[in-house]
């Protein structure tokens, strides 16, 4: 009777363990060298910044919206996303891409635009009575 | 052999009384229709309707599958059970039970579904065969189990509900994950994490009901 415990609570705990190594594996994972996303055939997070000398596209037939990003190491990738351009994307710091490198550009599912900090650090003049 | 004797007599006084059929029934119904009716002529993306599917799974669960121990338990009976069987044979009869019940279940509301609503449309039927077949049967482990341990409690219809989410959320989560998946057409290949997460869910539930079943029963 003993013996059921033991061997059930070690078949539960080596399955939970299973189970959350399983879990942090399956997230999308970021990646912010384009030369890496190019190379994989998953779906990933790439993070960048938008090359604002080649100007976006919008194509109306398709809804498609197409512009060039650029990794830290200054590596160019084309993004086609399928919708309308998000809010925001101008003044966006970074750019971070969900989807997938296919025929020669990387098809974005979602795009997260990160805007610069309306809190950051001025230059205050010191106003010193 | 005890437990299948077991789930021929809950099946034969469900076919008479037709209490967990008709409640499942009436809430697929009346969920499906609502949403339905919410959605109207407005069109909702592939990956909601999945998410939404699973919403009609749980609640329906949770409606119907109640019934294994809660109905010994108002008939008087579970003493007797407890006399004439041992803890894991009742646990397995009745599983059988709800395993049964879960499937014919999901089957309905996968039927309903697909007839009702265009946006759901799956590309990668292998991917969802499976989600649905362990997805069922991680549901249906769970179910009994809870339904064991509210059985004696006093509000019967709240605590179950409360007391599944939490131990049902990990299953769901990956579940719709699956279908969305499963609705964009992804290749199994790369769904083989969240699959080996259900079947992980699966194994852990049913080892850790027949350990645990043993305390709930005898009390």
């Amino acid at each position: 009777m003993k013996n059921k415990y033991i061997f059930g609570g070690i078949i539960v705990a080596v399955f939970l363990f299973l189970m959350i190594y399983l879990l942090t594996q399956s997230n999308i994972q970021y990646e912010n060298d384009f030369a890496k996303v190019m190379a994989k055939d998953k779906t990933v997070k790439a993070t960048g910044s938008w090359v604002k000398e080649k100007s976006y596209e919008l194509n109306k037939e398709n809804k498609t919206f197409t512009f060039y990003m650029a990794d830290h190491s200054g590596k160019e990738m084309k993004v086609v996303y399928h919708g309308t351009i998000p809010n925001n994307f101008e003044s966006a710091v970074s750019v971070v891409v969900t989807g997938k490198y296919q025929n020669g550009y990387f098809h974005a599912k979602d795009i997260l635009t990160k805007c610069p900090s309306k809190y950051e650090e001025q230059n205050v003049k010191s106003s010193s009575m | 052999m005890k437990s299948y004797a077991l789930f021929q007599k809950d099946f034969h006084s469900e076919l008479r009384t037709r209490y967990a059929i008709n409640s499942l029934a009436m809430f697929i119904i009346v969920a499906i229709s609502v949403i339905l009716f919410s959605i109207g002529n407005e069109n909702i993306s592939p990956g909601l309707t999945g998410g939404l599917f699973w919403v009609v799974i749980f609640f329906s669960a949770m409606s119907g599958l109640s019934r294994a121990f809660v109905s010994e338990e108002e008939r008087g009976t579970s003493l007797t059970l407890q006399l004439i069987a041992s803890p894991a044979t009742v646990f397995t009869g009745k599983l059988l039970f709800n395993m049964i019940l879960v499937f014919l279940m999901n089957i309905i509301i996968t039927l309903l579904y697909s007839m009702l609503f265009a946006e759901f449309i799956i590309q990668n039927y292998l991917l969802f065969f499976l989600t649905f077949i362990f997805g069922n049967i991680g549901i249906a482990i769970s179910s009994t189990l809870i339904a064991a341990i509210i059985a004696k409690a006093g509000s019967k219809g709240t605590l179950y509900p409360v007391l599944s989410f939490p131990i049902l959320l990990p299953l769901i989560l990956t579940s719709v994950q699956l279908t969305s998946f499963s609705i964009d057409g992804i290749p199994i290949s790369e769904a083989v994490f969240e699959l080996a997460i259900v079947v992980c869910y699966d194994i852990i539930m049913i080892s850790a009901s027949y350990m645990l079943f043993d305390f709930i029963w005898k009390d």
